[in-house]
């Protein structure tokens, strides 16, 4: 990989430059990426791909809340020597304030190598750039790397265009639905299911690079957490009890896991390794704690539990010591999701009459925010980014679909699914 | 595509219809331990009332009316030592997925321990959560969520 480096010098470059990510929308201008390999004009050339590839990553930019393209035009085309040293003026003049460029090269072991450049179009300053080696087949993982590199120069957050979705497939009427745990790429494709649809099935979370999954299945006739491995497909039960066991969720590093045992009138929250071995008991207090979420160094866990009389968020140590109460907004509070930034916790928020609704706050209970106005709205997840949840949202006739929402607010936009989708969960963005 | 996911959706139709103690079934083959059950099960519910008590929002404390049903539950129970059951809990659809997973589970273990209270042998009972799951009733009105915070008693053999 090329990218580890300039990637690094880049990151430094832009703590000294943020006045570009303060504005809502940012225009950005994607001309398509350009090849030096010009003589070859067939359909899976290097000339092919960097026209597909830009479409894509117009795309991907046109999905976020905080960028808007203007779209790669033929007649925008330039030469390979000026993906480094581009035309600002006529980006300025088309009111753009960055720009990306790219080039696609094949190489001499078959694969193709891509390079990206974001670029602040008034300074004509370099703002970040990715390159890197891919299979002719994987050329969408490299267009969602080339929109990532244009998103970070933006917001200065984490791409999350390189990414997976894993949710619940349902078909069937509302009272004897078909679920199948399914995962796609976070754009819509390369859409596999992991569960046949015999077994109900809940909550799949992915482990932050999306090599494993870990779901809720009746098999056997009790709810409890299962493990697979998402290249094998082998699974295994995450512990080896007859109690229920629910509400997974892996540590930011993928190595533990955080879930629910239910014990007679007691349910309490459970770390684990994630290959196995013994769990360790975290909460004891009487009364249901549940939706356990790792802070992002690891130190810290949210959780819910309602030993109050009601539904609130409480956070405690990595070992479960200093557990205190975070949420005091009145109503319940439900299903804590710690921000990959630790910047903030997202949360199910039921107000009698009101239904459930996203909200974030910050992990010390301040500066509470309710993002979506419901009334059946649940299961928040972060982006990579922490700028955005993808959540579940139910219609009044039972049927639920994936919807998005950035933390700047806005009106909620669907992620389409094949089928109708719950229980959502967005990966960390892949190596 | 489409064909295939329906015929799937009837593939498993059909299976989950022969899993015991599902309450609604394919007409029964004329094998008679079958028709023993459904015979069973029609006595049960004669007999005490309702195979199902219903609980207050967020709550799992029984009301009077669901002692009572399952006082007669308990009774028909410690009648029919052979039948076994399966104690099914359920939450409404107000509730968010894992909390209403725990409650239909701590639903269930009220009815559970207060059957053995009332004196059926702990070995004919067996319980499962199915949080909000299986929705009985559709709709957001009180009556339709106070109708889904259920624990119904479910005869499995």
């Amino acid at each position: 990989m090329l990218a580890s480096r300039p990637l690094l010098a880049f990151a430094l470059a832009f703590l000294a430059a943020p006045a570009l990510g303060q504005g809502p929308v940012t225009v950005i201008a994607v001309p398509p990426l350009t090849t030096p390999d010009t003589k070859n004009s067939g359909t899976d050339s290097p000339l092919a791909v960097a026209y597909q590839a830009s479409d894509l990553i117009a795309s991907d930019l046109r999905s976020t809340a905080e960028l808007v393209a203007i779209p790669p035009s033929q007649k925008d085309y330039y030469s390979y020597p000026e993906v480094t040293a581009p035309s600002f003026s006529k980006w300025r003049a088309r009111g753009a304030k960055l720009l990306l460029t790219g080039f696609v090269r094949a190489r001499p072991d078959g694969r193709l190598t891509f390079g990206c450049y974001a670029y602040d179009v008034q300074t004509g300053r370099e703002l970040g750039r990715k390159g890197f080696a891919v299979d002719p087949d994987d050329w969408r993982r490299a267009a969602h790397k080339c929109s990532g590199v244009a998103y970070t120069a933006a917001t200065g957050a984490p791409g999350i265009f390189d990414t997976r979705v894993a949710y619940v497939a349902e078909t069937g009427v509302a009272t004897a639905r078909v679920r199948r745990v399914a995962v796609m790429d976070s754009d819509g494709t390369a859409q596999s299911y992991v569960t046949a649809g015999d077994t109900i099935v809940l909550t799949p979370r992915l482990s932050p690079k999306a090599e494993s999954l870990a779901y809720v299945s009746y098999l056997g006739g009790q709810p409890r957490v299962r493990v697979v491995d998402l290249d094998s497909g082998e699974q295994r039960p995450l512990v080896a009890v007859e109690a229920m066991t629910f509400a997974p969720r892996y540590s930011p590093d993928g190595n533990r896991i955080l879930f629910a045992m239910q014990l007679g009138p007691n349910t309490d929250v459970y770390v684990v390794n994630a290959g196995g071995g013994p769990p360790q008991r975290l909460t004891n207090a009487p009364g249901i704690d549940t939706d356990a979420s790792f802070s992002p160094d690891s130190s810290r866990i949210v959780f819910e539990s309602d030993r109050s009389g009601s539904q609130q968020l409480y956070l405690m140590g990595a070992d479960g010591s200093g557990q205190h109460r975070i949420s005091f907004g009145g109503g319940w509070y439900a299903a804590p999701a710690w921000s990959p930034d630790g910047e903030w916790i997202a949360f199910v928020r039921r107000v009698p009459g009101f239904g459930l609704r996203i909200g974030v706050m910050k992990p010390d209970g301040s500066g509470e925010r309710l993002l979506t106005a419901g009334p059946s709205d649940e299961s928040p997840s972060w982006a990579a980014s922490g700028q955005e949840l993808l959540f579940q949202r139910t219609g009044p006739d039972g049927r639920s679909s994936l919807y998005r929402i950035s933390l700047l607010g806005g009106e909620p936009r669907q992620m389409t699914t094949p089928q109708d989708a719950s229980d959502p969960d967005w990966s960390g963005t892949l190596d | 595509m489409r064909r295939a996911l329906l015929l799937l959706a009837l593939v498993s139709t059909a299976a989950s219809a022969q899993l015991p103690g599902l309450r609604r079934r394919a007409p029964a083959p004329p094998a008679p331990v079958l028709m023993g059950i459904d015979a069973l099960r029609a006595d049960f519910i004669a007999r005490t009332g309702s195979d199902k008590v219903y609980f207050g929002g967020d709550s799992s404390g029984l009301t009077p009316q669901a002692t009572a049903t399952l006082s007669a539950q308990a009774q028909w129970l410690r009648q029919h030592p052979e039948v076994v059951v399966r104690i099914e809990g359920h939450a409404d659809p107000s509730d968010t997925r894992d909390h209403a997973l725990a409650v239909g589970a701590r639903r269930a273990e009220e009815v559970r321990n207060y059957l053995i209270l009332m004196g059926v042998p702990p070995a004919q009972l067996s319980s499962v959560s199915w949080g909000k799951e299986r929705v009985a009733v559709q709709g957001s009105s009180a009556e339709a969520l106070a109708l889904n915070r259920r624990v119904v008693t479910v005869l499995v053999r």
